[in-house]
């Protein structure tokens, strides 16, 4: 067995406690943290199948962005306004926290582990690839050539989502003047 | 010397895939000395420059020219008592500095030191340098979290809005060096300058190295926009209850930081570790402390930016800028490319 593939075993195995975790972590706060380091781990699997470019592109995006603004969100948010107020609804959340952060995702990681293994096991481990491919060209005109109007519609998509993310988040400074 | 090596450990019996991974270590121990040997200059350094700037002599006491001062405070800062507050979240605080120093190593695996003296030439070079140095702010939020302090929770928020303003503007004048050089690797980018001053990026770019240049001195935390640890505001910002040596720590990979931003600085306007005469690692040490004492020179002149000013510079100065650039890049790529 080579170096890589103990890299690939070990970084999925890692990667799925890291995932579980994620459900299971009782802090908002430590969750977040294990969504990153969960996606750190997938990068790394990238990396042991020879897409660099996914891994890279995997960190930028989800360690880098996503996982940045999710504690932002966090820290910028009062754990009061989260919790329920009414003694009786928390008792009721409380009491399912046993099966919402222990049996649930114990099954759910269990079902997801057994699938992938299977997928796993099937098929054969990619040989590593003749000569030196420049996989940043090859992406790079297949999305000019072969994929031109996916790509392009992708970032029109996400044109839209930042417009109307705007949208929502700008305050209306005359109503609220009128308003207080 | 790889050759010499590979040679010496297949005789000892072993395999291409272990070669590989003991070669990585000794490159990354090789790494580290360089920056910790580099940082223990750099504070020195920096003492001295900010003394002169201020016509002060600077550190004079601890051996010749004050020149051990900075071995006397390592070793205070070493045996220093480990304090973590009471009310810190530990593994979270443990681990925030960890991940700081890790994410300013990591950009060491892709500069040149010379034209072909590379840890790890990687074809993805650009991407992975926005990739890793976006990890800081991670690390920063970490760490100001944990502390359960509100000087180092607005200090951490702050640094966090800062660095993912800053960050698109960097990208941006990155994409033009890609466009330039045709690649997004750097032996590559150092390669496509090799032929003399006239064909350093600087020129065709200056636009984009203006825009490098202060995103840069924003992303790296250094004055004037060091907001993130704005002593006469924040205490320390996110790293107020850090002391001894995780505090050492810190302040280690922000040296790093700034070495490696003068580093990319050199490699990708200024021809890198390229040059006459004098053999690639002298120019790459030349070019890089050149840009070190700019970044200093910068720090001890300017006063530090306003909170709404940094962001007003950050979207509506330089991401235009950065834009501009960019359809330069592209007319000039198609003319004379």
């Amino acid at each position: 067995m080579d170096a890589t593939r103990i890299a690939f075993i070990v970084l999925a195995a890692v990667a799925v406690v890291s995932a579980f975790r994620v459900v299971t972590a009782p802090k908002i706060m430590h969750a977040a943290l294990w969504l990153g380091f969960t996606f750190m781990l997938v990068a790394g699997v990238f990396v042991t199948l020879g897409a660099e470019f996914l891994a890279a592109a995997q960190v930028l995006v989800y360690v880098g962005a996503v996982t940045t603004i999710i504690l932002f969100g966090i820290m910028l948010s009062q754990a009061a306004e989260v919790r329920s107020r009414d003694p009786l609804q928390r008792e009721r959340l409380e009491g399912a926290a046993f099966w919402r952060r222990g049996v649930l995702p114990v099954l759910a990681t269990v079902a997801f582990v057994a699938i992938m293994v299977t997928v796993y096991m099937r098929v054969p481990w990619p040989a590593p690839p003749g000569g030196v491919i420049d996989t940043v060209r090859l992406i790079g005109s297949a999305l000019f050539t072969t994929y031109v109007i996916p790509f392009e519609l992708a970032a029109v998509l996400l044109l839209i989502a930042l417009v109307g993310a705007i949208v929502l988040a700008v305050r209306d400074d005359n109503k609220e003047e009128q308003g207080s | 010397m790889t050759e010499l090596l590979w040679g010496a450990w297949q005789g000892w019996g072993f395999g291409q895939s272990s070669f590989n991974v003991v070669m990585g270590l000794i490159k990354g121990l090789l790494v580290c000395v360089f920056l910790a040997v580099n940082a223990l200059f750099l504070v020195y350094m920096e003492r001295k420059v900010s003394g002169y700037i201020q016509g002060r002599l600077g550190p004079m006491r601890v051996g010749p020219k004050g020149l051990l001062q900075t071995a006397a405070d390592a070793l205070k800062l070493v045996t220093k008592e480990d304090i973590i507050p009471s009310g810190a979240d530990v593994a979270v605080f443990i681990l925030a500095p960890l991940v700081f120093f890790a994410a300013a190593t990591a950009i060491w695996v892709v500069i040149p030191f010379g034209p072909q003296d590379i840890v790890q030439d990687l074809n993805i070079g650009l991407i992975y340098i926005s990739a890793v140095t976006g990890l800081s702010v991670l690390a920063i939020l970490m760490a100001g979290w944990s502390s359960n302090n509100k000087w180092s929770l607005l200090g951490a928020m702050r640094s966090a809005a800062q660095l993912v303003s800053y960050e698109i503007p960097l990208v941006l004048s990155l994409v033009a060096i890609g466009m330039m050089a045709g690649s997004l690797r750097l032996g590559d980018i150092v390669a496509a300058q090799q032929s003399g001053v006239t064909s350093w990026f600087v020129f065709p770019q200056i636009l984009g190295f203006i825009v490098f240049f202060t995103a840069g001195l924003a992303e790296i935390n250094r004055a004037p926009f060091d907001l993130p640890e704005a002593e006469s505001e924040l205490v320390a910002g996110y790293n107020t209850e850090y002391s001894g040596f995780r505090w050492a720590v810190f302040f280690l990979a922000e040296y790093a930081n700034l070495v490696a931003f003068s580093a990319l600085a050199a490699t990708f306007f200024f021809g890198g570790p390229t040059g006459p005469f004098l053999p690639p690692f002298v120019w790459f040490l030349i070019k890089t402390y050149f840009f070190i004492f700019v970044a200093m020179w910068i720090r001890w002149t300017l006063p530090r930016i306003r909170v709404d000013h940094l962001m007003n510079l950050g979207w509506y100065v330089l991401i235009p800028l950065a834009l501009i650039n960019l359809g330069w890049t592209g007319l000039y790529v198609v003319l004379w490319g």
